[in-house]
Formats: C-alpha cells, sequence, structure tokens
C-alpha cells in the first residue's frame, strides 16, 4: 500500500522538493494551503501535478486537525514557517506564532488524531546563533540571534519534549542553509544569482547587499529534503544535522555568480548598510556525520554547481520575461 | 526616600510571588500596578494599596493599554500558567501564555519607547534535562516539559531584546520557591497542607508520585528581592536564583510530618499516576552570580521554611469554621493572566 504524506510550507522552496521526491517514491502527496486564492498554489501545482491540496493555516490548530482528519497521512512534514530572519525582526510575534507555536499545534492536532503519525520539523542551523562550537553537531547549544531562531528553537524542544513524553515518532531536522532556483528573491542567495543575471542582460546595474563577509554552509535544497524523508524511515526518532561541512563567504558566492556570467561583481556590488541584520550570526558549519553514517545520506551538489545552477535559471527566466522586441543584448 | 516615587507594574500579581513582590515595592515607595485578568478574583494577600490594571499576556493590545495606564519604570512579569504537570494537558495554551506572552509584552515595551526595564521570571525548568549540576547562567538550556520549552522560549527572547533592541530587559532563573502563599497544587504545599489535615484528623492519607524527586527549594520572599535587585544594575543580565542545596520529597517529608509529631510512612502512597511524563534530573542552582553582584542571599534554611509552611497550614485550619485548606491534589491552578 502506498504510503501518504501531509507537507507544511509546501508553496515554499522546500516544499516542492519534497513533493516531488515523494512522489517519485510512489507516496499520495498533500500540501496545506493558507487563505484565499493563495497565489502561489498554483505555481506549486505546476511543479508538482500529482499534489492535492488541502486547507489549514499553522495559527488555527482546529483546521489543522481537520487536515488530517481528511488526508490520514503516514507522515508529517513541517516546513511551513516564517522563514526569512530579517522579516522575523520585523514581524517578531507573528513569527513566535507561526514558526514557534504552530510546530506545537501540528504536534497537538496529530496527538489527538493519530499519534502513530511520524513527524517531521524542519530545524535550522540558526539556531545555534551566536555559535559555542565549530562545526556545530547535534549537541551543540542553542544561541539563536533573530526571533526567527528563537521561534526554531523552540519548535525543536517541543519536537524533542513530544518524542519524550508522548512516545511519538517526531524528529528534528537541523538544516543548514539549503538553496536552490527555487529559493525565494529575498534570500541572499537568490538575490545574487537573479541581479547577476539582470546585470548580464543589462536590466540592472547595481546590486546592494548587506555584509559580504557574512560565512555560510550552503547546500543543494534536493538533497536536504531526501535527508527529511530518510529521518521519518529509521527504527527510532531521532535529531540530525544536515550540512554539507563547508563553508562560504558572501564574497565567494559572488566571485561564482558573476564569474559565471563572465563579470566582476567589484563593479557592481554596493556595500549597503540598511540590509546588515540587528545581530548576525557567527560562523555556521555543519558537522552531519551522524546524517552520513545514520542515514547513509551525502550531499550531491558542490557549491559551485549550486551557484552555477541558480545562475543558469536566473538567466533563463529573467531572459524569457523580456519582452521580445526589446531584449537588451547581453553584455 | 525618594522624592519622586517609582512605578513599577506586575504581571501575575495574583500567585505566590506577586503579592510578596507587591509588599516589596510599596516598602520601597513604589507606586503599585498589579495587572489582573478581566474578571479575575484577586486574592486577599495582594495589599489594598496596588492598583490594578486589566490585561492579558495572549493580547497584545491589552498589554499597551496596561504599560499606558501604569507608565512604569519597571515591569516584572511573573504571569504564566505555571503548572509544570498541567502544561502536558495543554501545551499550545502553555506556549500562548508562558512563551508567546513575553514576546508580546517585550514588543509593547519596545514599541512604547519609554525606557522601562522589564524582569521575566525565568525558570529552572529551562534546564530540566540538564546534564551538569550545579546550573549557572551560561548553562545550556534543556526543557523536558512544556512548561519549559515555554520558559525557554520567553528567556532567550529576553535575551534576543537585550542584544537586539537595546531594551533593559534581566532574567531571574528561579528554582523552586516555597512559602505559606504557595498554591495547593504544587507539592510542597500539598504535603504541608496534608500533615497539618493529618495532624487534625481531618484526613488519614496523603497520595504522591516520585519520592525520589530532588529540587533546590527556596523561600519565595527572598526570591522577589532578587527581581528587584536584579532591575537595580547598570546593565541588563541573567541571575539564577537558587540556594544551591538539594532536598528530597523524603526529607520534606521528615519535616512536615515530624513537626506535627507525626510519621509520614504511615500516611503517604505513591501513586504513579502522580509520575510527570518526563521527569527532570538534578535542578540546583549555582547563584553565584547573585550572590556577588546583586548582594543577594537566602534568608530561610529549608527546614524553616517547611515547618513555617505547616504552622501556616495548622492556622489556617485553626481559623476556618469548616477546614478549607485542600489536602487532595487539586487541579494545578494557573497562577496569572492567560
Amino acid at each position: 500500500m502506498s504510503k501518504s504524506a501531509l507537507i507544511t510550507g509546501i508553496t515554499g522552496q522546500d516544499g516542492s522538493y519534497l513533493a516531488e521526491h515523494l512522489v517519485s517514491l510512489g507516496y499520495e502527496v498533500h500540501g496545506l494551503i493558507r487563505g484565499q486564492n493563495n497565489p502561489r498554489a498554483a505555481i506549486v501545482r505546476r511543479i508538482v501535478p500529482e499534489l492535492h491540496l488541502v486547507d489549514g493555516d499553522l495559527h488555527d490548530q482546529s483546521s489543522l486537525i481537520s487536515a488530517l482528519e481528511a488526508t490520514h497521512p503516514d507522515e508529517v512534514y513541517n516546513l511551513g514557517a516564517i522563514s526569512f530572519v530579517a522579516l522575523s525582526f520585523k514581524q517578531a510575534i507573528n513569527t513566535g506564532e507561526i514558526t514557534g507555536l504552530g510546530v506545537t499545534r501540528m504536534l497537538d492536532a496529530i496527538r489527538v488524531v493519530n499519534p502513530a503519525t511520524r513527524f517531521y520539523q524542519a530545524s535550522s542551523s540558526e539556531m545555534f546563533g551566536k555559535v559555542r562550537e565549530t562545526p556545530q553537531t547535534e549537541l551543540t547549544p542553542f544561541h539563536p540571534r533573530s526571533p526567527y531562531g528563537v521561534a526554531k528553537v523552540y519548535g525543536h524542544h517541543i519536537t524533542v519534549n513530544y518524542r519524550e513524553s508522548y512516545g511519538m515518532f517526531a524528529v528534528s531536522g537541523i538544516l543548514f542553509n539549503h538553496e536552490s532556483p527555487r529559493r525565494g528573491l529575498e534570500f541572499v542567495t537568490r538575490k545574487i544569482t537573479d541581479g547577476a543575471a539582470r546585470i548580464k542582460l543589462g536590466l540592472e546595474t547595481e546590486l546592494r547587499l548587506g555584509n559580504i563577509d557574512a560565512q555560510r554552509d550552503w547546500g543543494f535544497a534536493g538533497d536536504y529534503v531526501r535527508a527529511m524523508h530518510l529521518m521519518l524511515q529509521q527504527d527510532e526518532p531521532d535529531d540530525f544535522v544536515v550540512a554539507t561541512g563547508e563553508t562560504h563567504s558572501v564574497r565567494e558566492l559572488l566571485e561564482l555568480a558573476f564569474g559565471h556570467l563572465g563579470l566582476r561583481w567589484q563593479d557592481h556590488v554596493v556595500v549597503d548598510e540598511r540590509f546588515i541584520r540587528p545581530a548576525d550570526v557567527a560562523m555556521l558549519v555543519g558537522d552531519a556525520s551522524k546524517a552520513r553514517r545514520v542515514l547513509g545520506w551525502q550531499p550531491t551538489v558542490s557549491f559551485s554547481e549550486l551557484v552555477a545552477m541558480m545562475v543558469e535559471s536566473d538567466l533563463r527566466a529573467v531572459t524569457a520575461d523580456l519582452p521580445a522586441t526589446s531584449a537588451p543584448a547581453p553584455r | 526616600m525618594p522624592t519622586v516615587s517609582r512605578r513599577a507594574l506586575v504581571t501575575g500579581v495574583t500567585g505566590q510571588d506577586g503579592p510578596y513582590l507587591c509588599e516589596l515595592l510599596l516598602a520601597e515607595g513604589y507606586a503599585v500596578y498589579g495587572m489582573v485578568m478581566p474578571g479575575e478574583v484577586v486574592p486577599p494577600e495582594v495589599p489594598a494599596a496596588v492598583h490594578r490594571c486589566e490585561g492579558l499576556l495572549t493580547d497584545s493590545a491589552s498589554l499597551q493599554a496596561a504599560l499606558a495606564a501604569a507608565q512604569p519604570e519597571e515591569v516584572y512579569n511573573l504571569a504564566a500558567a505555571t503548572s509544570v504537570a498541567a502544561s502536558f494537558d495543554d501545551p499550545v495554551a502553555v506556549a500562548d501564555v508562558t512563551g508567546l506572552g513575553v514576546l508580546r509584552l517585550l514588543e509593547s515595551v519596545r514599541r512604547s519607547g519609554a525606557p522601562i526595564r522589564l524582569l521575566q521570571a525565568s525558570s529552572a525548568e529551562i534546564f530540566g534535562g540538564a546534564v551538569t549540576s550545579p546550573q549557572d547562567e551560561a548553562t545550556p538550556l534543556c526543557p523536558v516539559s512544556p512548561y519549559g520549552v515555554a520558559k525557554a522560549f520567553a528567556h532567550q527572547t529576553v535575551q534576543l531584546y537585550r542584544r537586539s533592541h537595546g531594551i533593559f530587559a534581566a532574567t531571574a532563573i528561579l528554582y523552586n520557591h516555597e512559602s505559606p502563599r504557595r498554591g495547593p497544587g504544587f507539592v510542597t504545599r500539598k504535603i504541608t497542607a496534608a500533615a497539618a489535615r493529618i495532624s487534625r484528623g481531618i484526613d488519614d492519607e496523603l497520595r504522591l508520585g516520585n519520592l525520589d524527586a530532588v529540587r533546590d527549594w527556596g523561600y519565595a520572599p527572598d526570591y522577589v528581592r532578587a527581581m528587584h535587585l536584579a532591575l537595580q544594575q547598570e546593565a541588563a543580565d541573567d541571575y539564577v536564583v537558587a540556594t544551591g542545596e538539594t532536598h528530597t520529597l523524603r526529607e520534606l517529608l521528615d519535616i512536615a510530618f515530624s513537626s506535627v509529631g507525626l510519621d509520614w510512612h504511615r500516611h503517604v502512597v505513591t501513586d504513579p499516576g502522580l509520575l510527570r511524563p518526563a521527569e527532570p534530573v538534578r535542578l540546583c542552582g549555582d547563584a553565584t552570580r547573585a550572590r556577588t553582584r546583586l548582594g543577594w542571599a537566602p534568608t530561610r534554611d529549608f527546614a524553616a521554611i517547611i515547618r513555617e509552611m505547616v504552622a501556616a497550614d495548622l492556622d489556617r485550619l485553626n481559623q476556618a469554621a469548616l477546614p478549607a485548606a485542600p489536602a487532595s491534589p487539586a487541579a494545578p491552578r494557573r497562577e496569572g493572566p492567560g
């Protein structure tokens, strides 16, 4: 009998990759969608035509119970969150409600409807914040530096609590940054690859960024959703760091993205204080040894391949959007 | 004495700590505002001089209104759903009040633009499953109950607002603290009330969970003093407030029952139904920072606290025409707005 899954945050980057992956494994996949006439529903439907959408909102626990009763999933993947760190400073309460309390609402809905349902919580390296050790493992203490990070720590702790106190199969995947051509434009990687493509096509001349010395451990989202699925196929529930173990700076990302298009980033990038976060996190780099050992997981896309993939995709997308008659010649 | 009286807003004023803190602040010359839930019954322990204003930690607009009404220089957030055991029954509500409530309060403080100092009553439960003992301010958080998880969220939110928004927001990481005013749902009071009732022949039996549970128990009036001191410093920080001594429930039973001439072994029945789903291991606080920087020290030892509680429960029995102090495990109650 084929398994079924319910994914929250289906319209986000990871939602569509995970849905594709689960469909390829023969799952019946349901995506939780919120709001009336959500414009992103059509986009995710186009990417994953086999997907079933079900109404529900992490703000509203009874809507989660209804969604679970309607879909009877074997597995729930909670990817829904206000996931952009800068926005979390402006909407701290909303972030606490969705990114934090939303996890409890879903866990409690599962406890009520069918506690045998397996639950995956999308935790984040932002939980480590001001790190005390490098690289970070499943045992590294959390010192979150943003409302998003604090809310994700809450989500992680409550997931562990439901596992230990109620005996539920609830796991937390501590995912380091993961990117793809489907990354939202508000994130620095995509902002850079999109910006480089626009500059290449003569649509823009400059790109404004915050702290270009910031370093991150960036992987490919398509690789990371495989780890999420593997975590729910184990005999015992446990938490795993998912990361490449390599760190790169925004500067290196700029070199690769602009270099791929034959451009010099120094000619176009302007550092803008406004984009510097109130409290930036230090060096985040994950140690995924446990995921490699226990899950047999490993990344398949390198950092330079990832950046090239994103730049190529943005170049195609921006070119396709150009009016046919007025397409400027590539620089 | 200050010529212009300072103003303080206290949430959770109807709990155990609220009245003690109000008494202390009034004695220091503060104008004290107590935030109560709409329709909440205010117990007689809350001093009459405390001005009441309504507010709910689940409602940002009501918090802004309470701040506007009280115009405080200092805010003490004692409100929470305080029962660890009950937090397993409704983790969502606990998170909303005990966790998100603090975020709403801090956002309201930030938006007010006023130089308000805030004291968050954090809890040793944020360390729940800590692997090291004693714990201090640098011990990694490891909560093991929905209550502890929500308190950890509140604790880290306070630290975030201190660092990122420059708000004078301090935490007092309070270990268990008891007094004659402890609610009847808490194990210390449950024991002292039962010892009093059994000594009077009103009851014969006391049902308890894990008798080997170990806690660092202090005296509530000492602990509210630490909260006040934490807001009188040059900079905001986190302070563990604890005695540094641990005792078992067995020791507590020994002291409580022997103070009324009884042997607890003849009256106590252990009931597995009263065990918590996940019991913290060994919570013992290292209050070195509070002792050195705040000049704080506890004034009552464990035996004195328990004996005082039993004596107060006996007094209540004497004063009541009918027995008033509950001896059976009362439903864990909420001690504050929410």
